[in-house]
């Protein structure tokens, strides 16, 4: 196994709002390992965009607050470096990509402008070679024109193309690392195809590290090395892509899978997982997954359970498995 | 088998206006000449990507949107030509869901009250008897009778979709218009969503309209599937005619889009370039900008759509 | 979600416009901001001031001229005579009396019989002037956005023409040729102060009009006036009684300004016609008008106060 490039130990991220606390982020434990692809899978509200968010301290604080943890990135502590550092990092090498373009780019400059800000920001190059680089890359995400679309304003470019573009423009500065917190879910899914093929190629050619962040879990199969689906704030399983969608371990894990329309089954009935996800305010005791499992135990309700390796990369936090069901790690 | 529900031709152009003085700039034809039928206790699946017109299908159906032209039969009577009580009648049979369960509830009024407007609107003047029925709606989606009593803002959105269903079928409609009804759900709540549309068309014998971008839910719940793109039909045929033997290269293109929880096998279509705008659709065939096996005739006739074997219609040149 | 175990069957039926959950819920949120407690209290102490006042105190516009120019109690005032007889100015202090606890004017009316009686004016003419303005403005704002088209046109394109009207010039116009009379006044402000409520309620009307909850009420058969008293004026409710309380302190000014500059009703007592008074007297007797400035500061600030309190407990965005 090669070396992780970003380690994130027990991160707690919680918000602090006049009807209590929300832990969005509580107890994410995850690595990344150069050159994969790593997915972050869950529903809404679930606490992983926020965990992105806080690799970077992108959040909004206050409410928000790293409360315990650490993020590791080449040695550096991404939770304790001082801004100036932190604001190294941010582009330069840990890049972003979020799930809606149209906000994401400034309506009154061009995608040219913004591109061309972002490569002078951290690199030292003259107008004409930040220029040229700014429609390679957007020859990278197969804009057609390039150069006519770097004079172009946001509003011109269709959906596919701003958010193409924002690609191009997170990848101005060879980020080592890219975040894509959820790039195609706000567009169709002809377009859809063409963004995930563009990934799986940058990763491939740049043999970038991704963390790709979605809701959908067959995107994971198509894009993932790895996996660690996310449920109130921690994550629950990690494994290869192959080992949670053939062996899902989790009861979540299994839920989630089974739950989901596949195309190619004809299946009558859909299994599902039933009730809601829990309230952020009023998170159950134990396992915050035991009101909706099919499994759940007497000690589910009590204790909460820890990650446990119960295979080569592969960890669960579950009571059914391990032994001594519920260390507090 | 009787249609309940019968489409021809129908047309939904807008005009746009711009200018000091307002004046017509051109038209967007949102709706292009659409025909489909629903038979009783039938789901049509209507897929497409967004801005190809299958809400407005739908929206003009209901007569939301008036149509520009075309004929809606619905159980027998032509509604584009109801006066309002009429209209008021008809709607009684046919209903819709709505996609956003958060913006299609009032937020300041209990969800019993907005169930019971139906009632009300289409004359249940005993209260207590209105009461009764709103319980027995609430159960019907899986709910309570006492949380008629709540807010909206107290539920979560699954459950508001399902209070939004109960709402649709408190006058006993026979078909139901659901647009994209699952796509803001969480997927774990999709599914518990899905089962309940089924289970309500089993057990009162409903026919759905089902508007999805999302081949694998239509998949799951339609019997027949038409594909839109650009305010045209594409393709139209029974569910596993459909997804075993695709003819237009768009719906070839979007299954292959489709992703697979266990991926292999057939090879993906990338298409080009983004949906063209409706203000200004490419000549002939509307999809030969993006199509990968476009002919030099494409751009230059429209194909007809026109059945090609027993109940599966395309409109493509490549089955003439 | 909490349960609610109350009888569906057996509850009256929920008035749209009021909810006593629905109102708790809000004054615990107004609770949380001190201020605009200290507002309402403010308000509901003046309130009670000029209701029951008036019974207590003296008659307001008794004057004695021997009694003029006393200082409120715990001020002193030094007036020289010049004494004919004697050929000398002999100096004499008066005291502030308990029988006028916040003096005198220039004519030796009592100045707590006048501040309590202005109170009543000038929150009669705040009320109904807003009453009468937020009213005309809920109808054209309602009424533009949900016909839209033509009446939209007309109607805003009226408001437009009232806003640019300089409505202080058309109000000394008016008084000056009917006469200053309460009655005229309170009219003026209200039919001329409606155009920024009509468009702050057209506006969220326009999109609340969008939204997916006034689509399926028209999916359902709902009358026209049926969305407009039941979905779209509920919900812009709670923004029409921000607003009136944001608007009562500039009427209020406005009255007290024409007041002030001799154009208020003479046969009532109002802040504006007290402070009128007492601009003469600034040298000698000062309290004459700083008591009624204290007064309209004080009253201007609580009605801002409780106003921005009741938007923030209204928003459910905002945190509180």
């Amino acid at each position: 196994m090669s070396s992780a490039i970003l380690e994130v130990e027990n991160l707690n991220t919680w918000f602090y709002t006049r009807r209590g606390i929300v832990k969005a982020v509580n107890g994410m434990n995850y690595s990344l390992y150069a050159g994969e692809c790593l997915c972050l899978v869950g529903e809404s509200g679930c606490g992983k965009s926020v965990s992105a968010l806080s690799l970077l301290r992108l959040f909004d604080s206050p409410p928000g607050k790293i409360v315990q943890g650490r993020v590791l990135y080449n040695g550096t502590d991404l939770v304790a470096c001082s801004p100036d550092r932190l604001r190294a990092v941010r582009g330069k090498d840990i890049a972003m990509v979020f799930q809606n373009a149209q906000s994401a780019l400034n309506p009154v400059f061009t995608v040219g402008d913004q591109m061309m800000e972002q490569i002078k920001a951290h690199d030292g190059l003259d107008r004409n070679d930040v220029l040229t680089k700014a429609k390679m890359l957007l020859e990278e995400m197969r804009i057609p024109g390039a150069a006519r679309a770097l004079k172009m304003y946001p509003h011109q470019m269709s959906g596919g193309m701003k958010q193409r573009a924002m690609i191009a423009m997170s990848l101005s500065c060879d980020p080592k690392i890219l975040i894509a917190d959820e790039p195609t879910t706000s567009v169709d899914v002809t377009i859809r195809a063409q963004i995930m093929h563009i990934l799986k190629d940058l990763k491939a050619r740049r043999n970038m590290s991704i963390i790709f962040i979605t809701h959908d879990l067959s995107l994971v199969s198509e894009i993932g090395d790895r996996a660690a689906v996310v449920y109130a704030g921690k994550v629950v399983e990690t494994a290869t892509v192959t080992n949670i969608m053939n062996n899902p371990s989790h009861p979540y894990t299994s839920g989630l899978i089974s739950c989901l329309p596949d195309i190619s089954s004809g299946m009558k009935r859909l299994p599902s997982i039933p009730g809601n996800t829990p309230n952020p305010l009023n998170m159950p005791a134990g396992c915050p997954f035991h009101p909706r499992c099919s499994k759940a135990m007497e000690i589910c309700r009590r204790v909460e359970p820890g990650l446990v390796h119960i295979a080569d990369d592969h960890t669960v936090a579950c009571h059914l498995y391990g032994p001594g069901a519920g260390g507090s790690r | 088998m009787s249609d309940i529900l019968r489409v021809r031709g129908l047309k939904k152009y807008y005009t746009v206006m711009a200018g000091l003085i307002p004046r017509p700039q051109g038209e967007i034809k949102a709706v292009d000449g659409v025909s489909l039928s629903i038979a009783e206790r039938e789901v049509l699946g209507l897929v497409g990507e967004s801005g190809c017109g299958k809400s407005t299908v739908g929206k003009a159906i209901m007569r939301l949107e008036e149509p520009t032209a075309g004929e809606i039969i619905i159980d027998g009577q032509d509604v584009i030509r109801l006066n309002k009580r009429e209209l008021r009648q008809m709607r009684g049979k046919v209903q819709m869901v709505f996609q956003d369960p958060d913006a299609s509830l009032d937020p300041r009024m209990t969800v019993g009250g907005s169930i019971e407007e139906a009632l009300i609107v289409q004359g249940m003047s005993d209260a207590a008897e209105r009461m009764e029925r709103v319980g027995g709606l609430l159960d019907k989606v899986g709910l309570e009778a006492g949380f008629a009593e709540l807010y909206p803002h107290e539920f979560s959105g699954g459950q508001k979709q399902r209070i939004g269903i109960a709402r649709a079928l408190a006058m006993d409609p026979k078909l139901v218009i659901a647009d994209e009804p699952v796509s803001a759900l969480d997927v774990s709540v999709q599914a518990q969503i899905l089962n309940l549309l089924m289970d309500i068309r089993d057990r009162d014998g409903l026919a759905y309209l089902f508007i999805s971008h999302d081949l694998s839910v239509v998949r799951y719940i339609s019997d027949r599937v038409a594909v839109m793109y650009l305010g045209k039909l594409m393709e139209l045929a029974d569910k596993k005619e459909f997804f075993s033997n695709p003819l237009h290269p768009y719906t070839e293109a979007l299954l292959s889009a489709v992703v697979r929880l266990h991926p292999g096998g057939r090879e993906r279509i990338l298409l080009s370039g983004d949906v063209p705008s409706p203000l200004n659709p490419p000549s002939g065939c509307r999809f030969h900008t993006r199509c990968h096996r476009a002919m030099p005739i494409c751009p230059l006739q429209e194909p007809e759509f026109k059945e090609v074997s027993p109940g599966h219609f395309t409109a493509c040149h490549l089955y003439g | 979600m909490t349960e609610s175990k109350i009888p569906v069957g057996k509850r009256a039926r929920l008035s749209v416009y009021f909810n006593k959950r629905l109102a708790q819920y809000y004054w615990e949120r107004l609770q949380k901001n001190k201020l605009s407690l200290a507002g309402m209290g403010f308000i509901i102490f003046l309130m009670l001031l000029g209701i029951f006042g008036p019974f207590f105190t003296q008659d307001p516009t008794y004057s004695d001229f021997n009694l003029a120019n006393i200082p409120p109690l715990g001020f002193s005032r030094q007036e020289s005579v010049y004494d004919i007889k004697t050929n000398e100015f002999i100096t004499t202090v008066i005291e502030g009396r308990p029988d006028h606890p916040l003096g005198t004017d220039s004519k030796g009316r009592d100045m707590l019989a006048m501040l309590i009686s202005g109170a009543r004016i000038s929150l009669l003419v705040g009320l109904i002037a807003t009453g009468i303005a937020v009213f005309i403005g809920v109808v054209i704002g309602v009424l533009s956005a949900y016909l839209g088209g033509w009446v939209d046109n007309v109607l805003m394109r009226f408001t437009d023409i009232m806003m640019t009207f300089p409505f202080f010039l058309l109000l000394v116009l008016i008084v000056f040729l009917f006469g200053p009379s309460l009655a005229i006044i309170v009219l003026v402000i209200g039919l001329t102060g409606w155009t920024g409520a009509a468009r702050l309620i057209r506006s969220e009307a326009l999109s609340l009009r969008t939204r997916d909850f006034i689509t399926a009420s028209r999916a359902l058969g709902a009358s026209d006036g049926r969305i407009m008293f039941n979905h779209l004026i509920p919900n812009v409710a709670s923004l029409i009684i921000v607003m009136s309380t944001l608007s009562i302190p500039g009427v209020i000014m406005s009255e007290a300004a024409l007041s002030f500059i001799g154009l208020g009703d003479p046969m009532r007592t109002s802040w504006g016609t007290i402070l009128n008074a007492g601009q003469h007297t600034l040298d000698t007797a000062w309290w004459v008008a700083v008591e009624p400035g204290i007064m309209l500061f004080l009253t201007v600030l609580s009605f801002n106060f409780f106003g921005d309190g009741l938007r923030d407990a209204f928003d459910p965005q905002a945190s509180i």
